[in-house]
């Protein structure tokens, strides 16, 4: 099919396909892709508005037996410098972020073999009980994996316990990209596609919500993109349980994979991904903005190619910190930052609903 | 190419742009205002498209600060000490000499203005770089320097920038514009020179064939309308001289300035120092790149914008990404690879990332190398419109299209870095060899309207005089020298014009081509009385039509690719040929011809390689082969 024709069917609003969309990612020009993702972003959002959410990332370990080649942040157990954190000490830390202003707490490992489950479960009902201003959303497919593996419990009945103890929403994180060929290479520990598809499943079959994402710029091709937004479509289509999508690039710092990939990708191709993302994905409610891995400013440009959410503040952040790639921001920051993108901050929570709109102020 | 509009405002202004009609300053509070930034960077990057095709300039530069002792204080500026301070320092020729390379093309000095530095040791630095970097273009002093050589050592504007140029100034950066209103100016740096002295100075610089860069400092306390007085000042004032190269927007970089950013300003009533939003930075760019119609160049400094930013900046109408700067500062262990081939790969890389031509230039935007693929020459003249009407076509066919002049399209090509494109006929003489010709040309039948020599003298009395000849082709040039020497019978001393200055007084004939022979052959060239028409000439001597320029194509172009440029010429001609008055239109408005006018010029060409063009370029080449004396 023409590349214009593809265009005006994307325009009217019908579904592309894997072919279909492999030629826009590789023929169209940046700010064409701008103006087709923002016709679908004002179509399932009218509003001049974003959204941000006050969270943080903190980890309860960084001891971890995956060995992905892409990461700075794992120890292994007895090496220097690893960590993990007693329910305790997680709980004390989210009292913290949440006397911050904090609303999510983003809470991921390593995966750590010797963590019993009742650990994971006593976190989830504490952080319920003790820190009820935050919403835990917790453990990433990985771990889950991890924790059916150390206790003997299908992914299913791990899901059905951490639902049951209270756990609403889960992360997207740990989708990398779905093919096989490439996790292989970064990632041989890790699973398979299925696998990370197969825990999204279960977990939306149950009700819980949970976000998907994509780490690009590092072996895979532009077929592996295209690949990896059709079976999270494909998966939309069954339960509608994603929330949204989050593209982000590869950081290569102190990374082994640093030796093979010595660059970032370039802002353009994060810009383009973006949007063909808001195309392609037309069973997703929202598509988020990565200021922190893209930059404040390239996450301010991104607003105006398809997303409609500026992601999290980030009150702490440890993985990409030991990538030497450090982004701070504050809640302040964000609404400036938003509104100078020519949008109104809203502040949602973990399920988008919305806390708090800040209207413009008067300005210009 | 798709257009859509969210911001329906934009609509009056997009129906300006395609005619070519130049915006107000309503107009561009409009673009300031939108929130449709994707509207507002498809019109710029379409404008900037029509100027410079996929081509994005960068340029192996040092970038000198010989000093920062200054007797100014101005708000905004962290960088000045006052002598004596304990960071305060001085550099001398020799250190200066020492931060230069062989490889650097343009060193770019800026410095403050410290109290007691003799005149000789400016001229010094200047003449000792230009005599031990032959290659490398001194581009030195910004307007507020120059200002104070004028009054610190008691000589005319005139003279300090002519004592620079003897010593080697070629170009003059764009550095100290700020925001060219009273107010902004009152309130930041009372002690600069303002608009009207920094005009003075550019303009001075002009007129002595000295190109500038321009610039605007944004972001802090100006309003919109302010940063639109200052483009349009600017747009005036190269409406004048035409010396202005580029247009550098430069973000205001907050610091320990003393500025801190102020209600009612464009920037939005922030209450504590900022950077400038990636929107305002793009906004500005864009909006530049409309209101700006007579500046050939934007330029996305990524020093200051971020390499990101700068990267999306080159589809918001940006053509120009400054250079090397002399900062090697990508930390990479790569053993033997230079520092500066890094940072030129880089710079490559970004451009690339744009889906953009890097095009490797000199200080005056000559292209030196082409890093891409695909690439085919454009002449950048209103006569080649024809042929490369069909634009979508030749991004079917994924060739992308560098306009530039005709004498450096065929450095290019014999640098290998050309896939075809329309060649001057000299180019393609001299490359017969590696080149195969296409059955296309510009080719003339009795006159041309801009292949024009402007003289003072009729052709006998041309005898020994100085004739100011284009830069920009040989074939003119060649074909004025056979006019001269086998009709006319007379000999004259040619000297090369520098681009982008057209003061001529100084000549007694000079030989113009493309858009400005056509402008002046309109409107006149103030001082010289007589015009003569070289393909008029040519034909009433010869009864031959002339060709100026033959598309040829390498001759290792695989078939496939040749087929697919052949079909897009031919496409594109075809559609053309029909509706010429209204192809060429919105190009002839910028050189001030009317529809019919246009329409009349382009008719007067044959664009196709027939029988008797083929004779006529037998019966050029048996005339040059004759020929004793060459220019």
């Amino acid at each position: 099919m023409k590349l214009l024709d593809i265009i005006e069917e994307v325009k009217i609003g019908k579904r592309i396909n894997r072919e279909e969309g492999l030629s826009l990612l590789q023929k169209v020009e940046l700010l064409d892709f701008g103006e087709l993702a923002n016709e679908i972003r004002y179509r399932k959002n009218p509003k001049q508005q974003v959204t941000f959410v006050v969270d943080t990332n903190p980890n309860y370990t960084n001891i971890c037996n995956i060995d992905c080649i892409f990461c700075a942040f794992y120890r292994h157990p007895g090496e220097a410098g690893e960590y993990t954190y007693s329910v305790d000490e997680m709980i004390r830390n989210f009292k913290t972020a949440a006397a911050n202003g904090v609303t999510t707490v983003l809470l991921q490992g390593g995966v750590n073999p010797a963590l019993p489950f009742d650990y994971y479960l006593e976190l989830v009902k504490r952080t319920i009980e003790e820190v009820p201003e935050v919403h835990p959303h917790f453990f990433s497919t990985s771990e889950i994996i991890g924790m059916s593996q150390a206790s003997e419990f299908t992914i299913q009945e791990v899901l059905r316990k951490l639902w049951d103890a209270g756990l609403r929403t889960i992360p997207g994180g740990g989708a990398e990209i779905l093919s096989d060929r490439v996790k292989k290479k970064i990632s041989h520990l890790k699973g398979t596609s299925d696998d990370w598809l197969n825990v999204m499943l279960e977990a939306h079959k149950i009700g819980y919500k949970t976000t998907a994402t994509m780490m690009y710029g590092h072996l895979e091709t532009d077929e592996d993109i295209i690949e990896h937004l059709e079976v999270i479509r494909q998966l939309q289509d069954e339960y509608h349980g994603f929330t949204a999508f989050i593209p982000w690039s590869f950081k290569p710092g102190n990374t082994p994979l640093h030796k093979i990939i010595p660059t970032y990708a370039s802002s353009t191709r994060y810009l383009q991904i973006l949007a063909l993302s808001r195309i392609y994905l037309d069973n997703f409610d929202h598509i988020q903005a990565s200021w922190f891995s893209e930059g404040k400013k390239i996450g301010q440009v991104a607003l105006h190619f398809g997303a409609d959410d500026f992601g999290g503040t980030l009150y702490e952040e440890n993985v990409h910190a030991e990538a030497d790639f450090v982004n701070k921001t504050t809640v302040a920051e964000v609404i400036q930052l938003i509104q100078d993108s020519g949008f109104t901050p809203v502040q949602r929570d973990t399920l988008y609903n919305t806390l708090k709109i800040f209207e413009k102020a008067e300005a210009m | 190419m798709t257009f859509s509009f969210r911001d329906k405002q934009l609509i009056p202004i997009w129906r300006k742009l395609q005619h070519g009609e130049r915006l107000s300053l309503e107009d561009g509070l409009v673009l300031f205002k939108t929130n449709d930034i994707i509207a507002l960077g498809k019109m710029a990057n379409f404008v900037q498209q029509q100027k410079s095709g996929y081509a994005v300039y960068f340029v192996l530069n040092q970038k000198i600060e010989h000093t920062n002792v200054c007797v100014l204080s101005c708000k905004f500026c962290d960088f000045a000490k006052k002598k004596g301070e304990p960071d305060a320092y001085e550099m001398t020729t020799e250190n200066i000499l020492a931060h230069i390379t062989p490889e650097i093309r343009e060193v770019h000095i800026t410095g403050g203005m410290p109290p007691d530095w003799k005149w000789e040791r400016y001229l010094d630095i200047v003449r000792k770089i230009h005599e031990k970097f032959p290659e490398a273009d001194v581009k030195a002093y910004t307007a507020v320097e120059i200002d104070f050589f004028h009054k610190k050592f008691k000589l005319s504007i005139e003279e300090v920038l002519k004592q620079l140029q003897s010593a080697g100034l070629r170009t003059m950066p764009g550095g100290g514009a700020e925001i060219f209103t009273e107010r902004v100016r009152k309130l930041l740096f009372p002690q600069k020179i303002g608009a009207k002295g920094y005009l003075e100075v550019h303009k001075t610089a002009h007129k002595l064939g000295i190109p500038t860069n321009c610039t605007m400092l944004y972001g802090h306390i100006e309003t919109l309308e302010e940063r639109l007085i200052h483009m349009i000042k600017l747009r005036e004032a190269q409406d004048e001289t035409g010396g202005f190269l580029s247009f550098i927007p430069l973000a205001f970089q907050p610091g320990d300035t003393g500025i801190s950013v102020g209600d009612g300003s464009a920037s939005g009533g922030k209450s504590h120092r900022q950077f400038t939003s990636a929107i305002d930075d793009l906004k500005t760019i864009a909006v530049s790149r409309l209101m700006l119609d007579n500046i050939s160049h934007i330029k996305a400094y990524w020093v200051m914008l971020t390499e990101e930013v700068a990267s999306v900046a080159l589809n918001f109408g940006a053509d120009d990404i400054d250079g090397t700067v002399g900062q090697e500062r990508i930390a990479h262990d790569a053993g033997a690879v230079s520092p500066m081939k890094l940072a030129k790969d880089q710079i490559i890389k970004i451009i690339k990332d744009a889906g953009k031509i890097p095009v490797e230039r000199d200080a005056f935007y000559n292209p030196l190398n082409v890093y891409s693929e695909n690439v085919i020459g454009k002449i950048p003249y209103l006569n080649s419109v024809p042929f490369y009407h069909n634009r979508e076509k030749s991004a079917a066919g994924g060739f992308k299209i560098l306009p530039v002049a005709p004498r450096r399209m065929g450095m290019l090509s014999k640098q290998g870095q050309l896939d075809a494109g329309l060649f001057s006929l000299m180019d393609y003489f001299e490359q017969e060899e590696s080149l195969e010709l296409l059955p296309w040309c510009i080719a003339t039948r009795d006159q041309v309207k801009s292949v024009m020599l402007f003289s003072k003298e009729g052709w006998a009395g041309l005898n020994g005089k100085k004739i100011g000849i284009t830069d920009e082709t040989a074939t003119s040039v060649q074909l004025l020298s056979v006019l001269l020497e086998n009709k006319y019978r007379v000999q004259v001393i040619p000297e090369r014009l520098h681009p982008g200055v057209n003061d001529y007084s100084m000549f007694d004939a000079v030989l113009l081509i493309g858009d400005e022979a056509l402008k002046h052959n309109k409107i006149g060239l103030n001082g010289f009385e007589l015009v003569f028409d070289l393909a008029k000439e040519w034909y009433d001597w010869q009864k031959l039509p002339f060709v100026f320029a033959v598309w040829a194509c390498r001759k290792a172009l695989s078939g496939e690719r040749r087929e697919e440029l052949k079909e897009m010429i031919s496409t594109s001609l075809e559609k053309s040929e029909v509706n010429l008055g209204i192809i060429g239109y919105s190009h002839g408005k910028k050189i001030g011809l009317t529809k019919n006018e246009t329409k009349e010029y382009l008719e007067g060409f044959n664009y196709r390689l027939g029988e008797q063009e083929r004779k006529a370029m037998m019966q050029f080449r048996k005339l040059l082969e004759q020929k004793e004396i060459k220019i």
